[in-house]
């Protein structure tokens, strides 16, 4: 059945869901969504990942892209507070969703903490990993400000890092928390 | 590339099963998409129609009731090892889902999804299997009530019908007296698929020190996710000492082989699968205290 016939059915036999349904244009449809604190509205077509959202609609490119099967973590963006994989979710399921990436974290002029410990530690060799790590330790952080070397290991373990070892990641992040502590 | 398709997100069950029912060949169901989205990707799926169900409210649910737990099947991993409800009364389970694939994952894979996908390597299927987990699917046609070990026809197969949908699985809690143990060997410790694991329950009787009730699933070793009635009719009414472990978890290898044939890695499986049982074992025996 194609669709054209689906929807003609549809509308006889369940009109209710036919208005809803007919609201959605085949080719694009718009998300609403909050990104790094701002509300956008976008035109995407539905078979987009929210990567590709990201990186080509809305030139958010510090997001990467790695294996885009979910399991280097180089596209790892926070949405509701929570560390995801932007190559293995479809745009459509941010709508209404606020996300955070790389670029809401800080800029060159005012770094946050975590990108000026990564500098500190020798964290980033490449760089790929990083935007990735540093949305998966943010995440930690704000959870737990001072977590220990096994939580910050549990916490990055969606991440493949090819150049450091990770030994400079789980020090950067850790000290990262230390570091508050002394604020504080 | 993932080929276009349409996308519907539906608020309630009727209007995703309406969906369903009227839309016949091509469409699909997502939650997570974290198996899907990769099949898309591949090409193993080409749907022209996508039913988002995650924001139904009836799949985002868990709660007790009657004694029983039930989780909605679109409930994240995540939320399932942050439950205090699952802590209490299915531990077994929330002990799967924490080390399911990453912490990013685990944000967006859910329950239902690994039920549905049904791969014999699926983490929170041997633990589901050993608490007698029963799920509830619906579509236009009505209500159907499923015994998980009933619901899966081999590898990546289940017999739910194109337009029925799962609403959540349920358990009869477990109580305090039951021990259980799920124990997990990959590759490595994160981001790797179960090479092979186990799932047991078990409950000794105080005063006879008997094995009252036992229930043992494997994951990963056989083509679809089942018990294993006769290890476990071997073992009620024993004492759980080590000669009569050592003489089941031979039983166990043997209903391995029985069950999924020799092949080139029998030599390495059995002795493993023997390991993780008496692991898995003793660490309810431990648990006792």
């Amino acid at each position: 059945m194609r669709l054209k016939d689906f929807t003609s059915n549809l509308k006889r036999s369940d009109p209710q869901t036919f208005r809803r349904l007919s609201l959605i244009q085949t080719m694009e449809i718009t998300i609403k969504f909050t990104i790094n604190g701002k509300i956008v509205k976008v035109e995407v077509p539905p078979h987009w990942t929210l990567l590709r959202l990201l990186r080509e609609k809305l030139g958010l490119t510090g997001t990467k892209e790695g294996c885009g099967i979910g399991e280097c973590g180089a596209c790892t963006v926070v949405m509701d507070g929570r560390p995801i994989n932007a190559c293995l979710i479809l745009a459509p399921k941010a709508e209404g969703r606020s996300v955070e990436t790389v670029e809401g974290l800080g800029d060159q002029v005012f770094l946050h903490p975590l990108q000026q410990s990564f500098i500190d530690h020798g964290a980033v060799q490449c760089g790929f990993c990083t935007p990735g790590i540093l949305m998966s330790a943010k995440t930690l952080l704000d959870g737990n400000p001072h977590p220990t070397k096994e939580e910050v290991k549990g916490a990055i373990s969606g991440h493949l890092c090819r150049c450091t070892g990770y030994q400079q990641i789980v020090e950067a992040i850790e000290d990262t928390g230390k570091k508050r502590k002394v604020i504080r | 590339m993932i080929p276009p398709f349409d996308y519907i997100i539906p608020e309630t069950l009727e209007e995703a099963c309406n969906i369903l029912w009227e839309a016949g060949k091509g469409v699909g169901v997502i939650a997570g998409g974290t198996d899907l989205v990769i099949g898309l990707r591949n090409g193993d799926h080409s749907p022209r129609l996508l039913i988002d169900i995650t924001r139904i409210p009836e799949l985002r649910k868990i709660e007790e009731q009657d004694g029983r737990i039930l989780i909605g099947a679109a409930v994240t991993h995540s939320e399932i090892v942050s439950s205090p409800l699952l802590k209490k009364y299915g531990k077994i389970l929330s002990d799967a889902a924490s080390v399911i694939g990453s912490p990013q994952i685990r944000n967006l894979g859910t329950i239902g999804g690994n039920i549905v996908n049904a791969s014999p390597a699926a983490d929170s299927l041997p633990p589901l299997m050993v608490l007698n987990a029963v799920g509830k699917i619906v579509s236009r046609e009505g209500a159907r009530e499923a015994p998980l070990d009933q619901l899966f026809k081999g590898p990546y197969e289940t017999n739910l019908k194109p337009h029925e949908i799962l609403v959540h699985i349920g358990f009869e809690k477990l109580s305090s007296v039951m021990r259980s143990s799920f124990i997990r060997l990959a590759r490595r410790e994160a981001m790797a698929i179960a090479r092979m694991s186990m799932a047991v329950v078990l409950r000794i009787e105080r005063s006879s020190n008997l094995i009252k009730d036992i229930r043992i699933s494997p994951g990963a070793v056989m083509p679809r996710p089942q018990r294993m009635p006769e290890v476990e009719d071997f073992l009620k009414g024993k004492s759980p000492d080590e000669a009569i472990l050592k003489t089941a978890s031979q039983k166990v290898s043997g209903v391995m082989v029985l069950t999924s044939g020799v092949r080139s890695s029998t030599p390495y499986k059995a002795p493993v699968v023997e390991a993780l049982f008496l692991r898995a074992m003793r660490s309810c025996l431990e648990d006792r205290g």
